[in-house]
């Protein structure tokens, strides 16, 4: 029993420093985002000190931050609904019908390097007079949501009784209504998964951004790498702006935690 | 049993020619439409692109594998390629033992949970933005915290990312730290699926816990492992996002892999015919691990 314990114990101090090395960096970046501009980069580092707001007055009030961060909640959103009004009857019916290959197929576009789709999307959206627009932004991160809210889905529509949507069909539901009325409700928790995963796949999204936004559509994240670009030596703000954007991920994940492996090596676990 | 058969029999086949013959295959059709638009034409595009000679200015010519062989002869491309190979084989390695460590540990204590996993879920779910902008700060050789440290064991200071000789590992350390958990996580989910009875009787047949992970634990893992490596494998071999934000691919060419050899010629040089050809080998080189692992999957099923 004592080696029992003794080799709990051990597991117990191995365990906290993963912890440590897991949460010190971001714990170091949110402290770092409330510390006062004198203070950011003082060694030896300053773990006692005031809290202070003025990083993100400052990232707010000197630059076009809270437009970035509405042009990210526009695209993330436009695209994780365009991903999931797409997938939804399709996971339905290769699912029903017992289709395999679409859903490989949509594996591809996960496998294949961005920067492969990004030069004809930039002469397409270019002749289609797009670019700088919310809605190519949309629309290109609608290729990273398809294939997540699809494979996120699956599984939900598998396990749906066929009879259901077999006696829905002998009452006369017309197949659109099949599909909402009735496979819709039973399915939510599983929409809910895919619409969170979405979200945060398309708001952390930086390649198409970095190449396909405009002044007026730049989102949260180009525009902190741009911080960068331009020098900005406040690191403060730098880590006020990195806070912001790190928010929405981290929030949306801890509701979908227990799910969150399974719909990030969908395809993977199965195939 | 046989009278319940008998009983259903002639009520199924009523059902069944009650059931509508209607198909549901039409609703994938949107779904289609939208990947040919956006991903089958512009994939077809890249590699009609990758044949052409394109300049600034000029009328694009077409010159069939002429890119290629350039592609070939360029030390560029080649630095690239070692650089690629470097990063997937570093952090891939990296990655696998301190998972199945991490994840196996996860196992015997049973704390994969509640704010346990929260931590752990914490760092993949982060933008690789927020990823790079920490790095920059927390590595900065003169004012980061990392050197700091370093000096209170008595090591350092390092140059991390601004030096050609450690920028590799670095990129390496940074995407084990945010990728382990995601391995550990997958290992755990496979360890807890497999049979009990088989680590019981290892143990009372004797064998030890180094003999019991080698022998039992490990072979009946493998399959797992591949499914890890497959989904790191991909994000490694087209890495782009944290060497582009920290470095843009230097100090020189130092870390300048395949992806980001691309995406600077094809968006900072507007070479599209010979950006093109690189994108197109580096995607036949992510399929071409993608199908290797398929194969090793295989072999390692039990």
């Amino acid at each position: 029993m004592g080696k029992r314990r003794r080799a709990g114990i051990l597991d117990g101090i191995q365990l906290a420093l993963v912890l440590l090395v897991l949460v010190a960096p971001v714990a170091w970046m949110v402290l770092s985002a409330f510390k006062p501009r004198t203070e950011v980069a003082a060694l030896p580092p300053r773990i006692i000190f005031t809290p202070t707001l003025e990083n993100f007055v400052e990232l707010f009030a000197r630059t076009d931050f809270l437009e970035n961060t509405l042009n990210s909640l526009i695209v993330a959103g436009g695209s994780t609904i365009l991903g999931l009004v797409l997938a939804f009857p399709a996971a339905f019916a290769m699912s029903w019908h017992r289709m395999t290959w679409p859903a490989t197929a949509t594996l591809f576009a996960r496998m294949a390097p961005g920067t492969l789709f990004l030069l004809p999307w930039l002469m397409m959206f270019t002749f289609l007079g797009l670019v700088g627009s919310h809605l190519v932004l949309i629309l290109t991160h609608a290729v990273i949501t398809l294939p997540v809210a699809i494979w996120v889905l699956l599984p939900y529509f598998d396990a749906l009784p066929r009879e259901v949507i077999e006696s829905a069909e002998i009452d006369g539901c017309r197949q659109h209504q099949t599909l909402l009325r009735v496979a819709l409700p039973m399915v939510a928790p599983g929409v809910v998964v895919a619409a969170i995963l979405c979200f945060v796949f398309s708001w952390n999204y930086f390649l198409f951004a970095l190449v396909l936004s405009g002044f007026d559509s730049k989102t949260a994240i180009v525009a902190s790498f741009n911080f960068i670009g331009e020098g900005v030596t406040n690191w403060g703000a730098l880590m006020a702006a990195a806070t912001v954007i790190a928010l929405p991920p981290l929030i949306l994940t801890l509701l979908i935690q227990r799910h969150l492996v399974g719909g990030l090596a969908s395809g993977a676990v199965k195939g | 049993m046989s009278t319940t058969v008998a009983a259903d029999a002639p009520m199924r086949s009523a059902r069944a020619r009650r059931r509508p013959t209607a198909s549901f295959k039409w609703m994938v059709i949107p779904a289609l439409l939208f990947a040919a638009g956006m991903i089958v034409l512009p994939f077809f595009w890249a590699i009609w692109l990758s044949a052409q000679e394109t300049m600034i200015g000029g009328e694009p010519r077409f010159i069939g594998l002429g890119n290629y062989q350039r592609l070939l002869a360029d030390e560029e491309f080649w630095n690239g390629f070692r650089l690629t190979m470097l990063l997937w084989l570093l952090s891939l390695a990296l990655q696998l033992v301190a998972g199945t460590w991490l994840g196996l540990l996860l196992a015997r204590s049973n704390a994969a949970r509640g704010l346990v996993r929260t931590v752990l879920v914490s760092p993949f779910m982060l933008p690789p933005v927020v990823i790079g902008m920490m790095a920059i700060v927390i590595l900065d050789p003169g004012l980061g915290v990392a050197n700091w440290l370093l000096a209170r064991i008595g090591l350092g200071p390092l140059l991390f990312l601004a030096d050609p000789g450690t920028v590799m590992l670095t990129v390496a350390l940074i995407d084990t730290w945010q990728w382990t958990p995601f391995v550990a996580l997958i290992v755990l989910g496979g360890y807890l699926s497999l049979p009990r009875d088989v680590f019981e009787a290892a143990e009372i047949d004797g064998a030890d816990a180094w003999q019991r992970f080698r022998r039992v634990t490990l072979p009946l893992l493998a399959p797992t492992l591949v499914t890890a490596a497959v989904l790191r494998s991909v994000d490694l071999l087209r890495f782009f996002d944290v060497i582009y934000i920290t470095t843009q691919g230097g100090p020189g060419q130092s870390s300048t892999t395949l992806n980001i050899l691309a995406y600077r010629r094809g968006f900072e040089f507007f070479e599209f015919g010979y950006a093109a050809a690189l994108m197109v080998t580096l995607s036949a080189i992510v399929f071409g691990s993608v199908l290797a692992f398929a194969r090793i999957r295989r072999s390692v099923a039990w």
